[in-house]
């Protein structure tokens, strides 16, 4: 029986219709896989890079050297450039702006890995230090409304290279999906004077159906109404609006979860392609009582088709209770299909 | 004298890269796909290689790929009538990115440029 399912964080509408299938995870699913040749991102092959914005490294090894743990550069062909002005352009019924932004690749490891839960949990806690550092220097600059890290893992989620890798876009502007949830959220708050986020994650705690993992400083779950089969969320318990601010001493837990879940979905759809995301409160926003950031990780196995773009409306087929039950029982089975160990301890 | 590897599926189009780069003073050995430059890489040791992207079997991103992992100090440049392989961080391998015109002035310009950078020692990192 299929039901509707409506995301109280987005105000979109799902409908969930599962499949009698004998597990849910029998469909097809976009795989991600490594062809090799000569990688532009891998560590020796600095020169064939824009020079480094921003680098973690051991020692004091160069900029543009080797010797780095995560590396983060400029877009060689960006879509929005920081040299550009600020100006509206067009006329008030074709109203635009020009395309003045940053466009950043953050380079996640020296090695040619192609998942962020190919390295430990020091390198992927490197990898969230380093989202803090540069949606904290895009903050600091106000001519900067949102910073968007997002992460596109095997080319059916649209990664055009195969060493993990993600990105960030600093604009202008408040994308309208945020600037969505950040009004639901307000209105929660306004109304139940409590966060939105915070309500979703001490509801699911009690209930326990939709619950992947549950760290010290964060919680994984599949959400209410999940637009995709295995959609999951990685929430911090600790009520924080901006990413960036979120306290050092969570990062490993954070970085922790992220593998965790990751390693699950290799092992539950056999090393799916995927998208995540952050959320994160806009960089001018005073909504410290009502954002949250939260990570959205997305499988990708079903494709956005016309019902989708018509009506904004996703149709997933697997329940989402399904999904969390399989996923926790995931970290019962072992060595992921990647060969990467799957976290026994959450 | 400095050898250059046109790659060009379009015979018309291989046949006018070649006369204008030899015009403007260099060798050129030429190869309508992927594969058979990749063969060709090896006999001839071009000084550079202009690849086209389109082109059946293995295209020039791959091929591009292939001939980095044998010699990655090996200068490409890709010579495409398509902007949107910018897209693909693949094509950051590559030397320089030149949008195909009926004027090769660019094209010209870009191998003399690039030939001219790799002559020089190489710039302090981050420079």
């Amino acid at each position: 029986m299929s039901e509707f399912r409506r995301d109280r964080v987005s105000g979109r509408w799902v409908i969930i219709a599962p499949e009698r299938a004998a597990r849910p995870t029998d469909f097809p699913v976009e795989r991600r896989y490594g062809v090799g040749g000569f990688c532009p991102f891998c560590e020796g092959h600095e020169d064939k890079t824009p020079p480094e914005v921003a680098a973690l490294r051991n020692d004091s090894h160069q900029a543009n050297r080797p010797g780095w743990r995560v590396r983060v550069v400029a877009n060689r062909f960006p879509a929005l450039r920081p040299d550009s002005p600020i100006e509206i352009v067009g006329d008030p019924a074709c109203r635009g702006m020009t395309g003045f932004g940053v466009h950043e690749v953050i380079i996640e490891s020296p090695r040619h890995i192609l998942s962020l839960n190919e390295m430990d949990d020091a390198g992927v806690t490197d990898v969230l230090r380093i989202y803090q550092q540069r949606l904290a220097s895009v903050r600091q600059d106000s001519r900067f409304l949102y910073g968007m890290i997002f992460k596109n893992v095997g080319s059916a989620a649209g990664a055009t290279v195969e060493h993990s890798h993600s990105q960030m876009i600093g604009m202008p502007v408040v994308p309208e999906a945020v600037r969505t949830e950040v009004r639901h959220a307000r209105q929660f708050n306004e109304a139940a004077g409590v966060c939105l986020f915070c309500n979703i994650i001490d509801r699911e705690v009690a209930k326990g159906e939709r619950v992947i993992h549950v760290g010290r400083h964060c919680i994984a779950i599949a959400p209410y109404a999940s637009r995709f089969p295995f959609e999951t969320w990685i929430l911090p318990t600790r009520h924080m609006p901006h990413f960036d601010d979120h306290p050092a001493e969570a990062l490993g837990d954070i970085a922790l979860a992220l593998r965790t879940v990751l390693n699950r979905l290799d092992q539950a759809l056999e090393t799916p392609a995927y998208n995540y995301l952050i959320h994160t409160s806009p960089l001018g926003e005073k909504s410290a009582d009502y954002f949250h950031w939260h990570i959205e990780i997305i499988p990708c196995i079903t494709k956005v088709a016309g019902f989708e773009w018509g009506t904004g409306c996703y149709i997933n087929p697997v329940l989402p209770e399904s999904a969390a039950a399989f996923l926790r029982e995931a970290s019962k089975l072992g060595r992921s299909a990647s060969g990467g160990r799957v976290m026994s301890s959450s | 004298m400095t050898i250059i590897l046109v790659v060009e599926d379009d015979p018309n189009q291989c046949l006018l890269y070649a006369n204008e780069i030899r015009g403007a003073g260099y060798d050129v050995v030429t190869a309508h796909d992927g594969r058979e430059a990749l063969e060709l890489v090896e006999k001839a040791r071009p000084d550079l290689v202009v690849m086209d992207v389109s082109m059946p079997g293995i295209d020039g991103i791959e091929a591009m790929s292939r001939m980095l992992a044998r010699d990655h100090k090996l200068p490409i440049i890709l010579n495409t009538a398509y902007a949107t392989y910018r897209e693909s961080f693949r094509s950051w391998s590559a030397d320089a990115y030149v949008v195909k015109s009926s004027d090769l002035t660019e094209l010209k310009n870009t191998i003399k440029k690039v030939l001219e950078s790799r002559s020089r020692p190489a710039a302090p990192a981050g420079a």
